[in-house]
């Protein structure tokens, strides 16, 4: 017997963190280090401000992954700063990440982890 | 009154069951160090409950379950059908057979599973970190133990070694003796077989062969082997053991390990990139063992005359009466046999990986849960063999015949005038094994690989059928062997030289394609069907034994995928002069080209 009806997540943002191919592995770790519950890996091609470094831009790789992170918005900024210093983002050419309000989150919430969050 | 409820509210208690709920209460809250980092509690495992587990593993089991039932139902049934339409015998001890049925679809299931998670990830492993680290001959001394390992696992020589209970000692006692005193040997000398196919398929990978001259180098002994064999009236009964121990090696197991070491060798040699050279110890693998059960044949007749071998069946026979341990009774037997089949290749493995390479596995817990899925799917699935497959192609097997002539077991035989029989029994071997192949999932693969090589030229549909077609006429061919009484060699050196013949004139890729498939399509359920069958066929039409039928079943196949091969060329060639005379405005005004 399933119960009907569906719950929403609220309160979402979007981490989204564009680092050098092979890098996606430190976003990860570093963001389920603090508390998040999953991300997905893209692989892509950055263009832009690598041409415009002339012969420099062979210092940077062209091939990306793009790591997408939900986390509760009110913990947003201490997600997003450890990774900006595990992603070493500090560092010209490193990549970069950002933050977008997500409206709201439907998926499957294990009821284990579904009551611990009523009772606190 | 002017109560007021707001809107939100409102919508939450009519769109009842819709609720929101923010994220941060179902995650830890970080907190800021005394240096001003951030740092949080982690998501821990998760810990679920019986129904979410259950709904979890439903999706997974399902897939996995489907496509087995697709491959065994469909077979099964129509050889239940056939039974009782055409020959009207009921498939006796039916609660059985269908009990064995299940257990084979659910041991087929847990095998392969246990195959992708345990076993593959260690061929992969050592076969791309090997190379680097070991020299060439530890290498290839590996890869021909790792041959002899796979086919101890492979579950269709299980098969083979069942099939030799039905012989009878007196009239073939060569053959009787291979199977029964010599079994240990039997699938060591084919296990040895293949691990010399893997060893020189690795080799034609690094130095990057042709296929061509290593097929007319094993094909001229084997050959010649065939024949001298069918001079001796004793050594002639041994014949279609030998060809049909190379059709079964061929298996699962097999092809992907064996496979997965060779490409991993090859990339770490720099010499990978054609998907096709995957390609070839296939067919190596399949015309090895038939030296080798052949020359094993020859050192058992110089060591013991028939008239021994009779004797020692027949005091064989005396004790087998007694009650045996409990481990060579069924079930007993079919579960030690399956963990006999896969520990000591894991051992070994894990051996290569600890010693030669001093690496430690990777998802330890994930590759243990599949080498104990692979042992399990292998117990049930022989269990299921024995009491379902087996029995099930024995019996329509041994009741065919009773479609043309007399036979003791079934009421009024012959049920058929005879030549009516005759055909009724040909065209039933002929549906079940182009049913066979048809839903045999390698198959796919291949077609897959050829339409690529041909540039869409050669449909996948178009090479399945081929094979399909192939097979299917080679099952026919077995089974007229068996009926006719005819010997063996007669029916499979010609067609072997046709294939030769076939291969100098073919292109070297579709030389691949063309002995590889008959390799891909001896599959796990077709060889303990066709084998049983062929057995339970050869005891009914006094035949002197039932082998010969997967050999004819493996050359079908080479023919049929290499005349397609053939015609396609011809066509491409007839389309390319048409479109070089034809002259272009002809075309406009035909409006249609091609």
């Amino acid at each position: 017997m399933k119960p009907e009806g569906i719950t929403y997540l609220t309160d979402v943002t979007l981490l989204t963190c564009i680092v050098a191919a092979g890098r996606a592995d430190v976003v990860i770790r570093a963001a389920q280090g603090m508390g998040a519950p999953g991300a997905i890996v893209y692989h892509a091609q950055g263009l832009g401000p690598r041409e415009r470094l002339g012969l420099l831009s062979i210092a940077i790789e062209a091939e990306k992954e793009v790591v997408s992170i939900l986390v509760a918005a009110d913990y947003q900024d201490a997600v997003l700063e450890t990774i900006y210093r595990a992603a070493e983002l500090d560092v010209p050419g490193a990549g970069m990440i950002y933050a977008i309000p997500v409206e709201k989150v439907a998926t499957y919430i294990p009821r284990d982890i579904m009551e611990k969050g009523q009772a606190s | 009154m002017t109560d007021s409820v707001r809107y939100a509210d409102y919508l939450r208690v009519i769109g009842a069951g819709r609720r929101e709920v923010p994220m941060r209460e179902l995650v830890s809250a970080p907190v800021r160090g005394a240096d001003g980092r951030w740092t949080a509690a982690a998501l821990p495992a998760a810990k679920l409950h019986g129904d979410e587990i259950a709904a979890v593993l439903k999706p997974y089991i399902n897939v996995r379950l489907m496509e087995q039932i697709r491959a065994v139902v469909p077979l099964a049934l129509y050889l239940a059908l056939f039974q009782i339409i055409i020959l009207r015998q009921l498939v006796e001890e039916s609660l059985i057979v269908a009990g064995g049925l299940f257990a084979v679809i659910v041991g087929l299931m847990l095998f392969m599973e246990g195959l992708k998670l345990g076993l593959m990830p260690f061929g992969e492993i050592i076969g791309s970190n090997l190379p680097r680290k070991s020299s060439l001959p530890v290498v290839l001394l590996v890869t021909l133990l790792l041959g002899i390992g796979v086919t101890f696992a492979e579950p269709a020589i299980g098969a083979l070694r069942a099939a030799g209970q039905n012989v009878s000692a007196e009239r073939a006692p060569y053959l009787w003796a291979i199977l029964n005193q010599w079994t240990r040997e039997l699938v060591l000398v084919v296990g040895a077989s293949v691990g010399l196919a893997a060893v020189t398929g690795t080799l034609r990978f690094l130095y990057g062969w042709s296929l061509k001259p290593l097929i007319y180098f094993s094909l001229v002994p084997v050959l010649l082997l065939t024949v001298y064999f069918s001079s001796d009236p004793e050594l002639a009964k041994v014949i279609g053991l030998a060809w049909d121990a190379g059709a079964v090696t061929t298996g699962p197991v097999t092809v992907p390990l064996v496979l997965a070491l060779g490409i991993g060798i090859a990339a770490a040699a720099g010499k990978g990139g054609s998907g096709l050279s995957g390609f070839g110890i296939v067919t190596l693998a399949s015309l090895f063992p038939v030296i080798g059960v052949m020359l094993l044949a020859l050192y058992v007749s110089a060591a013991s005359s028939p008239a021994e071998i009779v004797a020692a069946a027949q005091a064989a026979a005396g004790a087998g009466q007694a009650e045996g341990a409990w481990f060579t009774v069924s079930p007993g037997l079919e579960i030690v046999s399956g963990v006999r089949a896969i520990v000591p290749l894991v051992i070994f493995l894990l051996l290569v990986l600890k010693l030669l390479l001093r690496q430690s596995l990777p998802r330890r817990a994930e590759i243990m849960l599949g080498i104990a899925l692979t042992v399990v799917g292998m117990c049930v699935f022989n269990l299921g063999l024995t009491y379902g497959l087996s029995k099930l192609g024995g019996s329509a097997g041994s009741l065919i015949p009773s479609a043309f002539m007399q036979i003791p077991g079934a009421d009024n035989s012959p049920l058929y005038l005879y030549q009516v029989g005759l055909v009724l029994a040909l065209a039933f071997a002929w549906l079940l094994g182009y049913g066979a192949t048809v839903a045999e999932p390698a198959l796919n693969a291949l077609g897959v690989t050829a339409e690529t090589l041909t540039n869409g030229f050669i449909r996948k549909r178009s090479l399945i059928r081929a094979v399909s077609i192939g097979v299917a006429s080679g099952i026919a061919v077995g089974v007229a062997k068996l009926v006719f009484d005819l010997p063996l060699v007669w029916l499979v050196v010609p067609p072997y030289l046709l294939a030769a013949l076939l291969t100098v004139v073919s292109t070297e890729e579709f030389v691949n394609v063309a002995w590889d498939s008959a390799g891909v399509t001896t599959g796990p359920i077709t060889v303990p069907l066709v084998l049983a069958m062929g057995l339970g066929l050869g005891n009914a039409t006094q035949a002197v034994e039932g082998f010969g039928i997967l050999c004819m079943a493996s050359v079908g196949p080479i023919i049929s995928v290499m005349l397609l091969g053939q015609w396609a060329r011809i066509q491409l060639r007839m389309q390319e002069k048409a479109a070089v005379e034809e002259p272009v405005n002809h075309l406009l005004e035909t409006g249609a080209p091609g």
